[in-house]
């Protein structure tokens, strides 16, 4: 990763969001349906308002996001 | 809910009839979604090997089933059961991988990844404005934020701390430094935009 990058996912990370987001334990609450929606091709952000903007923020969230979608695919293979 | 979802909850629940069998299969399923996060993460950390692997699934497996069996009754069907167990199971698993990384670690809660910005001088216009948007993030950090939100935010966002690991830590939980993390991002863009510094549009450039 070139220095430019490093600097805006650096200045992502501070400053996080713009929008609305869920707290950690909605995103959790949530995050089954999300995916779901996801894998179904609907439209999950409009579903859930305030996930995908959690996600951008919340590191551990989106890894716990992306650690579903994975499970999920593997088990649909 | 759907059909398989119901027979789920049903043979989970206190007076289920075949409640011995389903915890079985519940800790077979909650056992696998462990497996596969714990591969997952191990496969990128070189502290955890062989045996502790299984160890973390077995515990990561039995925290879920706690969990599961303490909530059931918050299950609505939202989605099949079985994606609302997968994820106790790969939060626990992934917590707990997060957690033994840093273990015997000491916490940088002070300011020591900045990147170090040039000496002022001719650049291109577009470096000068991310130069100075991250002076003005650093002198913010240090004048607009609360102690506990200047110390939260530079451990996760500057230091790149787990969540989790930071929580242990300072004895709290993963929402409430979240929203400690949240409160103090707010105010840093609230104070950028005193200063007219118009934030989503620079980011946008240099996405």
């Amino acid at each position: 990763m070139n220095g430019r990058a490093r600097e805006n996912r650096l200045i992502g990370r501070l400053l996080g969001p713009a929008g609305p987001e869920l707290s950690c334990e909605r995103c959790f609450a949530e995050l089954d349906r999300y995916v779901e929606l996801e894998r179904a091709g609907a439209d999950a952000n409009a579903a859930i308002p305030g996930m995908r903007a959690h996600l951008e923020g919340c590191s551990a969230c989106a890894e716990d996001h992306e650690s579903l979608r994975a499970m999920l695919s593997e088990q649909g293979r | 809910m759907d059909e398989e979802s119901r027979r789920w909850v049903e043979r989970l629940r206190p007076d289920g009839r075949d409640r011995e069998e389903a915890l079985v299969e519940l800790r077979q399923l909650l056992l696998r979604a462990a497996r596969f996060e714990v591969r997952r993460r191990c496969d990128r950390l070189s502290q955890i090997r062989g045996g502790d692997e299984d160890d973390l699934a077995q515990q990561s497996a039995g925290d879920a089933m706690v969990a599961i069996l303490s909530k059931l009754d918050d299950f609505r069907g939202q989605s099949k059961f079985t994606t609302w167990a997968y994820k106790f199971s790969l939060y626990e698993a992934a917590a707990t991988i997060r957690k033994r990384a840093w273990q015997g670690r000491e916490l940088p809660l002070e300011a020591e990844q900045w990147p170090l910005l040039p000496d002022p001088g001719p650049a291109p216009q577009g470096e000068v404005e991310m130069n100075d948007l991250l002076a003005a993030i650093r002198e913010e950090i240090e004048t607009s934020l609360t102690p506990r939100q200047r110390e939260v935010l530079v451990a996760l966002a500057l230091n790149e701390v787990p969540i989790d690991v930071l929580a242990e830590r300072l004895d709290s939980t993963r929402g409430a430094l979240y929203k400690v993390l949240h409160d103090a991002r707010r105010r840093l863009r609230s104070a950028l935009a005193e200063r007219g510094m118009i934030l989503d549009e620079q980011m946008e450039e240099h996405e």
